[in-house]
């Protein structure tokens, strides 16, 4: 069965934004998004947003790889955040209490921008 | 980096609208198919006893030999080809009709183009399409037994949920994903993911409400060594035990269970936890 997860990157600076279209579930599009990521981090691409707006479908596994690879790029001393939430990916972040472990935005230039340092008021 | 592409597949169309056997021929043939089309049984008959194809797309409402007929008699070829049934026809019974039948996948009309090519790169080959046992055809009572794969996983997923299509989005929604999620922890962990081992699924559908039953062929687990699962982390850390499943060498995941205790009006696992039920209420 070949995979139903395409992924188009984009690059701001030192920012990638990924954008996600199809399944995320196990054994289809858990690895590719895995390898993806993998790939980014042999890189030092520790910055990533993940647009999700284009998942049709996401499961234990796919919230699991996500979650996963949060922790990989935070080992690098990176993140992933997220954008574009479906109703459904909203949902399924409430239930397994994950939005409190993701930042989660609406808008692309807000999340890239999210990543800039912040200069501590005086 | 991308989706990897299909291989090519041979591929019958047949369907008495010569307007939508245009548009599928059309669309796969760009998708790198190879197609042919026929406008009724007869010649799709003729066609399929002439040479071999991978998958056809069959329309149930053919005139003058019904598609339910035609899928009996391609399914008993030497070399059965994977029917796909199409149909404007919303009744459950068609649906069953269908499984009975072994049809590969079940297609309402109309379809976005997109789910037509996602069907076909569903299929990893024939050779390889297991059959599954039906034991109750009933609308209301559908049960099977099939083999632990994960192929077999999305296809009884989604005869399950055409099933189910007169739902609100929202219940169809919660029902679907409970339903995958307890079915691929049975097939992987229970089934260990081996062909030759069988899950157990009933699903029954009341008036006041929808009851699944997923009985697989493992020897069942002890919720308190769950802590691999999301379900035994603290309120304060709801990703602890990915570190657990890290050090058990296991794939990220274990959020089934959370997902599924919040998704439905009741779970109930029997004393061995081999065999589990789930029940959404209708309004």
């Amino acid at each position: 069965m070949s995979s139903r997860l395409k992924i188009v990157e984009s690059r701001a600076g030192d920012v990638t934004v990924l954008r996600l279209t199809g399944r995320l579930e196990l054994e289809d599009g858990d690895l590719v998004f895995r390898d993806h990521v993998n790939g980014l981090i042999a890189e030092g691409r520790v910055k990533i947003v993940l647009d999700l707006n284009d998942v049709t479908r996401i499961d234990s596994a796919g919230i699991g790889m996500l979650v996963s690879k949060y922790l990989s790029t935070q080992n690098r001393g990176g993140t992933i955040k997220l954008l574009h939430l479906t109703r459904r990916s909203d949902h399924l972040m409430d239930i397994t209490r994950l939005a409190t472990v993701f930042e989660i935005f609406d808008q692309e230039e807000d999340a890239v921008r999210s990543f800039e340092p912040t200069i501590p008021q005086q | 980096m991308g989706a990897e592409s299909a291989p090519s597949r041979r591929i019958l169309i047949v369907d008495d609208d010569r307007a939508l056997r245009l548009a599928l021929s059309t669309l796969l043939a760009d998708a790198g198919h190879r197609i042919e089309s026929a406008g009724d049984g007869p010649e799709a008959l003729a066609l399929l006893h002439d040479r071999p194809f991978d998958i056809v797309f069959l329309d149930i409402g053919l005139p003058s030999m019904s598609g339910l007929d035609l899928l009996a008699r391609a399914r008993a070829l030497a070399t059965p080809p994977l029917v796909i049934m199409m149909t404007a026809d919303d009744t459950p019974q068609s649906l069953v009709e269908a499984v009975k039948r072994q049809a590969y996948r079940y297609i309402r009309k109309p379809f976005p183009p997109n789910s037509i090519i996602e069907v076909v790169n569903d299929v990893a080959g024939p050779s390889v399409a297991l059959s599954f046992e039906v034991v109750s055809a009933r609308p209301e009572w559908l049960e099977l037994v099939a083999p632990c794969t994960l192929e077999m996983a999305d296809r009884i997923q989604s005869f399950v949920m055409h099933l189910e299509a007169k739902l609100t989005e929202d219940v169809r929604e919660a029902v679907a994903q409970a339903f995958r999620e307890l079915l691929m922890n049975a097939i992987e962990w229970g089934g260990k993911l081996d062909p030759n081992r069988k899950v157990r699924i009933s699903c029954v559908r009341t008036k006041k409400m929808l009851l699944y039953r997923i009985a697989d062929p493992g020897e069942g687990f002890d919720i308190e060594g769950l802590r691999h699962a999301a379900i035994s982390n603290p309120e304060h850390d709801p990703i602890r035990h990915l570190v657990v499943r890290e050090e058990k060498g296991l794939r990220p995941g274990g959020f089934g269970l959370a997902m599924t205790r919040s998704l439905v009006d009741e779970l109930i696992y029997n004393e061995a936890r081999n065999e589990v039920l789930f029940v959404k209420y209708l309004e």
